[in-house]
């Protein structure tokens, strides 16, 4: 149930980052009518000729109205023409960085360019109104895309940090992500402090036990202290949950496990 | 008379021109938006004729439901051992982006790619790595078409290959 609540409380974060509230803008002025263009716009199906061409009217119509890029862009992000929608993006960024810098990160580390990445949300983040932003589907906080960014190259400290800091400002436990301490306890089986990935993941557990991957890496954390009995307990759990139907996937997760991973690690174990 | 005459005939090539010129945008129009982002027509000096759309007015465009048999670890261990590093691309950084259609068959074909450098502008590879790159890709036997919404559908897909150093790695 919790889950749920989370999950549709994300999605809604989700919708309203998505939209524009066009009556902040004065009656008749140019970025009105771009933003009820764009209005009109997203009601095409997104990535068709229709909406496109409304998008380029709204961008004629009010060239320093950077929602019409950040919409414009979108498809072309989607699709594979990263070059393209960059271009677009670009636009809306240097126009409105607070609301878009975040947005072009998320791309920079979907690409896996995570020099980039870690640049736009250090900048984010140190301007003055930074406020929380998440990932476009929103399951995670921004700031674990930049501690993943950290730990991709290889800055665990760093990485570790920035997680730590951003769950400590959490108001109440129900404020954490449905994977946080799922991608804390990684970072510390990565720099092989396994007592407190242990300690992590079983916190993880209270918040979301739908992550195959978590009982992997706790398995690996068991492994690391070379209790391999409670490893195996863990890997097979892990081998369970990828059975079932609904696991929650982890969207995003810069770490992520598959069934074969685990199998194999459970044929290893069973050849010792 | 011959007033009128004159008036008629400028009127007439007046209508003549903008007709055309009307028709001129709208294929310019044409040219710059297609009906769906990333469609993809055939292009005869691109690609094979025996490559065909099963539906090619409803082809799907979302690239999750274009699977690998064996997922993303097969596709990537494929990519990985057929890929043939040589001295030259050593130094070589940069993205490329693959896309293509799945067909209802499970054939792929239509592919076109896109060069990046490490900062996501247009770069110039090597036209030898580009061309191992796309060959690496047109070997792959094992793509799997859209089943979405309990119907068979083409999709279009796209991957993206990050290259450090040399290295080939699958984004």
């Amino acid at each position: 149930m919790k889950i749920i609540i989370k999950t549709l409380f994300f999605l809604f974060s989700a919708l309203i980052f998505s939209q524009e509230n066009c009556f902040i803008y004065p009656e008749k002025s140019p970025e009105r009518k771009a933003c009820e263009l764009c209005d009109k716009a997203i009601t095409y199906q997104q990535g068709s000729k229709e909406s496109q061409l409304i998008f380029d009217e709204a961008i004629a119509t009010a060239p320093n109205f950077a929602w019409s890029y950040y919409q414009k862009a979108v498809p072309f992000l989607k699709r594979g023409f990263l070059y393209e929608g960059l271009e677009i993006l670009n636009n809306a960024v240097e126009l409105k960085p607070l609301e878009y810098l975040c947005y072009r990160a998320y791309w920079y580390w979907q690409y896996q360019n995570h020099n980039l990445c870690i640049k736009d949300l250090e900048t984010y983040y140190a301007l003055p109104k930074a406020y929380l932003q998440f990932t476009p589907g929103g399951e995670k906080d921004m700031r674990l895309i930049l501690g993943l960014a950290y730990a991709k190259q290889n800055n665990y400290k760093k990485a570790i940090k920035t997680i730590e800091d951003c769950i400590a400002t959490y108001k109440t436990e129900d404020d954490i992500g449905l994977s946080d301490y799922h991608t804390l306890a990684i970072l510390y089986i990565k720099i092989k402090n396994y007592n407190k990935a242990i300690e992590t993941m079983n916190m993880q557990f209270t918040v979301n036990k739908d992550i195959p991957d978590s009982y992997y890496y706790l398995g690996l954390a068991y492994k690391g202290k070379l209790n391999f009995k409670e490893a195996k307990i863990q890997f097979n759990k892990a081998l369970l949950k990828f059975q079932e139907d609904n696991y929650y996937s982890n969207p995003n997760a810069g770490f992520k496990a598959y069934k074969i991973d685990v199998e194999t690690e459970i044929n290893t174990l069973n050849s010792l | 008379m011959i007033k009128t005459n004159t008036f008629q005939n400028i009127l007439i090539l007046i209508t003549v021109f903008a007709f055309f010129t009307a028709c001129n945008q709208e294929e310019k129009q044409q040219q710059k938006y297609q009906n769906q982002i990333g469609d993809t027509p055939y292009n005869f000096n691109l690609d094979t004729k025996n490559f065909k759309l099963c539906d090619s007015l409803n082809t799907l465009h979302k690239r999750a439901y274009v699977k690998y048999k064996g997922g993303n670890k097969a596709l990537k261990k494929e990519l990985v051992e057929n890929y043939k590093l040589q001295s030259q691309y050593k130094t070589y950084n940069g993205y490329f982006i693959i896309r293509f259609v799945v067909n209802c068959k499970d054939e792929a074909g239509r592919y076109r790619m896109e060069v990046l450098d490490e900062n996501f502008n247009l770069a110039n590879a090597p036209k030898e790595l580009q061309k191992h790159i796309l060959n690496l890709f047109k070997t792959l036997k094992n793509w799997q078409h859209p089943f979405y919404e309990n119907k068979h559908y083409d999709g279009y897909k796209f991957i993206t290959i990050k290259i450090t150093n040399g290295q080939i790695q699958l984004v």
